[in-house]
């Protein structure tokens, strides 16, 4: 027993929602500064730049439609990756399914003669999410069967996706009177645009859907039994199957899901925004989404504000290449928020305790308390 | 004749790059880390050779600033992985999109130029004689060798001959019984991670001076994610992931042969060929492990070390 006051930093095993936040905004901003920093070394202004990114993106109705416009897909693609996680499984895929959803809805709009606007979109969001939920059922297969990681065979399964689109948009399903050489012809099937009167001209309905699925997928994981198996699944798999749950059931129903999610925003991309299938599709949407999940830690509605987060840096990229750096500038900056905010989730969970000297047998709350938290 | 010991070549050309990538990822995932970064590390070794080469038209200079500069990003994923212990698979994403990045935005001026200086081949005296197989084994860069020789050797040699790999190895298996034994487990893996990486990024250096050879934004098209799997699929043994590598190669070269014979396949269906082989490749070990045979991943694998936890 020390007879002074010490301290000691403390591992704690469980942190609360608040300081995972806390953590995960302070990652995000030192990211951001060391981004500031190189930018500052190249020779560029970090501070103008910043400036300018908030401009486009905040500053005009335009930027703001815009970025609403960027953010849809990546909060779709976050929802899918988000979902898989709350199962404690891993979806690098979303890319993937974002790009056969989008084929899917495509080939519906393109081939599939039927009536109302309304009939075909309905059709075309079907056929999305089957392809999504098609394009992950071999690693979930793999995965729940023989034990594959789904890491490595949901990411492969993305260059095979691309190489699809492009064979569709360069071959049989080519625009044969556009001169673009990459691209099917306009899909004439697409969302109404929100309602003037609520000065967001520039948005469709499919960004209404976003949300609504965001609200769903949290209703469902707070408020159904089969939610809640799903959470107990991520939590602890031999619980739950110590429980009586279907684990396998549950974890393949959760890939599925995760997949047609992900197919659904490349629905929606494509009905809402893009209107053709093409190979620029998604500006490795996919791959973002993974970070707009872990930045919401999993959790459907944080999803959409991270997702509008991540809308910002991928603007930064566009005002970089203003200043003749390449687009690609901003998967750098997204790794490098990744890298840090993967580290501060890590170091949340650590904390300097005091640990005072027990001067008197009273004054022991303090010391028992410390001590107590650091097991 | 000429056929086959051109695509037997080619094999061997574009498995090396796979071969190299993946023997570096054996050393981080033989003491426990997952290295997802593999891509990144490999389109950040290929554009700083090529970058290198432009400037002193030396291939060697160009492999070494590879493999600094895949020490460097190495160094980076070893302190947080490692040292902070962050989650590993999310880590290795952000290499992947930090190096795919930096190296687009780097390598923008000297995108499709050709590579200053190449390397050039180094005929085996007498074996490049032999018919078919000398030309395509024995006439090649001294990168080749490396790949397919001296350092799957060297690898096998100190991971199952000397007394360090046993360590290196235990502590891959199990780092507290490591520790309890008195070994130091992070500094042993940090630097393990680090070579690991130095190792994978001079495979891109070999893909842009050996091969393709100049760098393109994407040139890397996926090959770090085949190596990540060929690492399992070669249940975690050098001269297994050579011959897989190998493998591999044969199936790119039957692609491009394909494509230059027009045998009315679809190019874009060749080009899927090593994504939908390499996915094949990681469920096969899945389904021989139900049939009995055990090709088992370090049982600490992914998973951080602390000392406190059981």
């Amino acid at each position: 027993m020390s007879t002074r006051t010490t301290w000691a930093v403390q591992r704690v095993p469980e942190v609360s929602g608040g300081v995972r936040l806390l953590a995960t905004a302070l990652s995000a901003i030192l990211a951001l500064i060391v981004a500031g920093i190189v930018l500052r070394l190249c020779g560029l202004p970090p501070l103008a730049l910043g400036a300018r990114v908030l401009h486009a993106s905040f500053g005009t109705r335009f930027g703001i439609e815009d970025l609403l416009l960027l953010a849809s897909p990546l909060a779709a693609c976050g929802l899918s990756v988000a979902v898989m996680l709350r199962v404690g499984l891993w979806n690098i895929g979303a890319e993937g399914q974002f790009f056969v959803g989008a084929t899917g809805a495509a080939a519906v709009g393109l081939f599939l003669p039927v009536g109302g606007t309304g009939t075909t979109l309905a059709l075309m969001a079907l056929a999305a999410a089957a392809g999504g939920a098609l394009w992950i059922a071999l690693p979930a297969a793999a995965r729940l069967v023989l034990g594959t990681s789904e890491i490595i065979t949901t990411l492969l399964l993305n260059f095979v996706a691309r190489l699809l689109v492009d064979f569709l948009a360069t071959g049989s399903w080519r625009d044969a009177r556009s001169s673009v050489t990459a691209q099917t012809p306009r899909i004439h099937a697409a969302f109404a645009k929100l309602p003037r009167d609520w000065h967001l001209g520039g948005l469709h309905w499919g960004i209404a859907l976003v949300i609504a699925l965001a609200a769903v997928v949290a209703l469902l994981f707070r408020y159904t039994s089969w939610g809640f198996e799903l959470r107990v699944c991520g939590a602890n798999r031999e619980a739950a199957r110590y429980a009586g749950m279907p684990v396998g059931r549950r974890l393949a129903e959760a890939m599925l899901l995760g997949g047609a999610l992900a197919g659904l925003g490349g629905m929606i991309e494509l009905a809402g925004t893009v209107h053709r299938l093409q190979g620029g599709l998604s500006n490795s949407y996919g791959y973002v989404g993974i970070i707009v999940a872990v930045l919401a830690a999993a959790a459907p509605v944080g999803v959409l504000f991270s997702a509008l987060l991540m809308a910002v840096v991928l603007n930064a990229g566009t005002v970089l290449q203003t200043q003749g750096l390449p687009a690609s500038a901003a998967v750098a900056l997204v790794g490098l928020i990744l890298l840090f905010v993967a580290m501060g989730e890590r170091l949340s969970h650590y904390r300097i305790a005091v640990i005072r000297p027990r001067a008197t047998p009273a004054g022991t709350g303090s010391a028992a308390a410390a001590s107590g938290a650091a097991e | 004749m000429e056929v086959l010991s051109g695509l037997l070549s080619t094999a061997i050309l574009s498995g090396g790059v796979l071969a190299l990538a993946a023997l570096g990822e054996l050393l981080a995932e033989r003491v426990g880390v997952l290295n997802l970064g593999v891509e990144g590390l490999m389109a950040l070794g290929a554009m700083s050779a090529v970058a290198t080469v432009g400037a002193t038209h030396d291939p060697w200079l160009g492999f070494l600033a590879a493999l600094l500069v895949g020490g460097g990003a190495g160094i980076l994923f070893a302190l947080a992985t490692v040292v902070v212990r962050a989650s590993q698979v999310l880590c290795g994403m952000a290499l992947t999109m930090g190096g795919l990045g930096l190296s687009a935005t780097i390598g923008r001026p000297f995108a499709g130029q050709p590579a200053g200086a190449t390397f050039s081949p180094l005929p085996i005296p007498l074996l490049d004689r032999i018919p078919v197989l000398g030309p395509a084994l024995f006439q090649q860069s001294v990168p080749v060798y490396l790949a397919f020789l001296l350092l799957p050797a060297a690898i096998a040699w100190l991971l199952f001959r000397t007394r360090h790999g046993l360590t290196l190895r235990a502590i891959g298996e199990n780092p507290a019984a490591c520790d309890a034994a008195g070994i130091r487990v992070a500094p042993i893996r940090f630097c393990y991670v680090v070579l690991g990486a130095a190792v994978s990024a001079s495979a891109g250096a070999y893909l842009t001076l050996g091969f393709v050879p100049s760098w393109s934004d994407g040139v890397t098209a996926g090959r770090g994610w085949i190596a990540v799997a060929l690492v399992i699929f070669a249940g975690y043994r050098p001269w297994r992931i050579v011959g897989g590598a190998l493998l591999f190669g044969l199936v790119n070269a039957l692609g491009y042969l394909a494509q230059a014979r027009n045998w009315g396949v679809p190019s874009a269906f060749l080009a899927m060929l090593p994504y939908g082989v390499t996915l094949l490749f990681m469920i096969a070990p899945g389904l021989l492990r139900r049939g009995g045979a055990l090709i088992a991943a370090p049982a600490a694998l992914g998973v951080p070390y602390y000392r406190d936890e059981k």
